[in-house]
């Protein structure tokens, strides 16, 4: 079984982790300590500096490993800071980057279609996933609600909240899951006890992503969580690693 | 995988381990507010503990830390029916003074509890309130475990009242549910300073580098192993403890031989 981390960070934080992962030497030892083949990263830089340093010094910093994949933190169009939507999606064939994340609160923006549908409806018939946080606020909603919002405007986009609350949020998410077909969780703080396998038996594996919330989260929990979880092989395979494979193969760009 | 433990990869390969079983010292049962549970029954738990090589659970069910006489009896009536699994903490609700002098005196009509529980953080009453007293002093006489969830920076139960607390009834074995999170170097010197207290890693777990900090800060033989359960997969913990940079025998000292001292099981 191939894990593919999709929530892995490293980098200089404003507010550091409580154990730090500076460089990208300390993702890579403890994917080594764990066992977890792969990951698709994002640095420090993309949210405390800004996109247009952290974007460039992440696909610098990683370009020596095979087994790390870029994605990039996106900025309103309309300000150029990225270059257009054209130019994005042309930066981001260039560095092989085919997943975005979105910081509206931190980045100052409004995560909605006045800001981003020129944006959104490229990803959609690009198939480029765009992943959030749980701590994501935009407009005065925060979390699910802001995943609502978008997905309520762009029910075909590829989206993916990572993180979700260790304290019990299916009663949040499961409509949601239900409404929007391109909707994924990671599992990196899907702590719930027999959770991973009660969601695969009514929604079937596809829509869950392994994750490990690196450097905040000890990769070893989430884990040995979806290696023993009561679901078949295969299923832990599609969550493992499968499942974002399919979604990043499926990124024309 | 480099990590060398051979616990760790006996629960890699398996899901639990023969030679290094666990106890988990904070569980819960049946339903709660605020959460949908897939897995809250008695048998259901059990099954997660066959699953994870959980050979005991020490438990207050979500009731026992509301509505106590319903709560308490509900103990009592899971540790008579499964008593090779279970042991249970006395739920103490301090809203209901009438009832706690009450409760201390029939504590020992059933058998199977291994002291009390407090959830002061949610109870809104701090842990040096006076209301928590008749239970203080019983259990400091017959020097029983309190589990206290307790919280960083928590004007109810941070982890600078626990340290009052400890030092007024010296004999009270008290339990930090959660490691006081958040506050984690006033917790470990708590911990380390006051005999009787122990750092118990539920949730705590999730924080990366917490495990070797209370190690390094406390020493492996005061920190207990929980999960909330039925909250949180018991493996999600147990991952967290094997592959944090500690020794074997830290590892053996937190998933049960602490516990197995403390609570005789």
């Amino acid at each position: 079984m191939e894990f593919f981390d999709c929530n892995a960070s490293y980098g200089v934080f404003s507010v550091p982790p409580n154990k730090r992962a500076d460089t990208v030497d300390d993702l890579v030892n403890e994917m080594k300590w764990c066992g977890i083949q792969r990951a698709m990263v994002r640095h420090a830089a993309m949210v405390d500096e800004s996109p247009i340093v952290g974007n460039p010094l992440l696909v610098k910093q990683i370009k020596d490993y095979a087994n790390l994949e870029p994605s990039w933190a996106i900025l309103p169009p309309q300000t150029r800071e990225l270059g257009t939507v054209d130019q994005l999606i042309s930066s981001m064939g260039e560095n092989g980057v085919k997943a975005l994340w979105a910081y509206p609160s931190e980045h100052k923006y409004l995560l909605n279609d006045t800001t981003f549908g020129e944006l959104f409806e490229e990803m959609i018939a690009r198939g480029i996933p765009l992943f959030v946080q749980r701590s994501i606020g935009s407009g005065g909603l925060q979390g699910w609600a802001v995943v609502e919002s978008v997905l309520k405007d762009f029910p075909k986009l590829t989206m993916a909240l990572v993180g979700h609350g260790s304290w019990g949020e299916d009663r949040y998410f499961r409509p949601m899951i239900e409404r929007y077909e391109n909707l994924y969780l990671d599992t990196s703080r899907y702590e719930l006890d027999g959770g991973i396998a009660d969601f695969c038996g009514t929604y079937g594996p596809d829509r869950m992503l392994f994750g490990t919330n690196f450097p905040n989260t000890p990769m070893g929990g989430p884990m040995l969580t979806l290696m023993h979880a009561d679901i078949s092989d295969d299923e832990k395979e599609a969550v493992a690693g499968g499942n974002l494979r399919r979604i990043l193969a499926g990124v024309k760009l | 995988m480099k990590n060398p433990s051979e616990i760790t990869k006996e629960f890699v390969e398996k899901g639990l381990s023969e030679k290094c079983p666990v106890i988990d010292t904070h569980t819960h049962f049946g339903p709660g507010t605020g959460i949908y549970f897939p897995k809250l029954t008695a048998e259901q738990m059990i099954d997660t503990m066959d699953r994870c090589g959980v050979k005991f659970m020490i438990s207050a069910p979500h009731m026992a830390l509301v509505d106590t006489d319903r709560g308490n009896m509900q103990t009592a009536e899971l540790m008579a029916k499964y008593p090779d699994r279970f042991r249970g903490y006395w739920g103490v609700n301090p809203n209901y003074p009438d009832r706690i002098e009450r409760d201390v005196a029939r504590y020992e009509e059933f058998s199977g509890f291994v002291g009390f529980k407090f959830l002061s953080d949610y109870h809104k009453i701090a842990i040096t309130d006076s209301r928590y007293a008749p239970v203080l002093e019983y259990a400091n006489e017959r020097k029983l475990p309190i589990l206290m969830h307790t919280w960083g920076n928590s004007a109810f139960d941070g982890p600078a009242l626990v340290e009052r607390v400890a030092q007024k009834y010296p004999d009270v074995t008290i339990l930090m549910g959660h490691s006081g999170f958040g506050q984690w170097d006033k917790s470990i010197q708590v911990a380390r300073d006051c005999p009787g207290v122990y750092l118990e890693l539920t949730a705590a777990y999730s924080v990366r580098g917490a495990i070797e900090a209370m190690v390094e800060g406390a020493g492996s033989e005061k920190i207990t192993f929980g999960t909330d359960l039925p909250w949180f997969d018991p493996h999600y913990g147990i991952g967290c403890v094997l592959f944090a940079r500690i020794s074997e025998e830290d590892r053996h000292n937190i998933l049960h031989r602490n516990a197995e001292r403390l609570f005789g099981v």
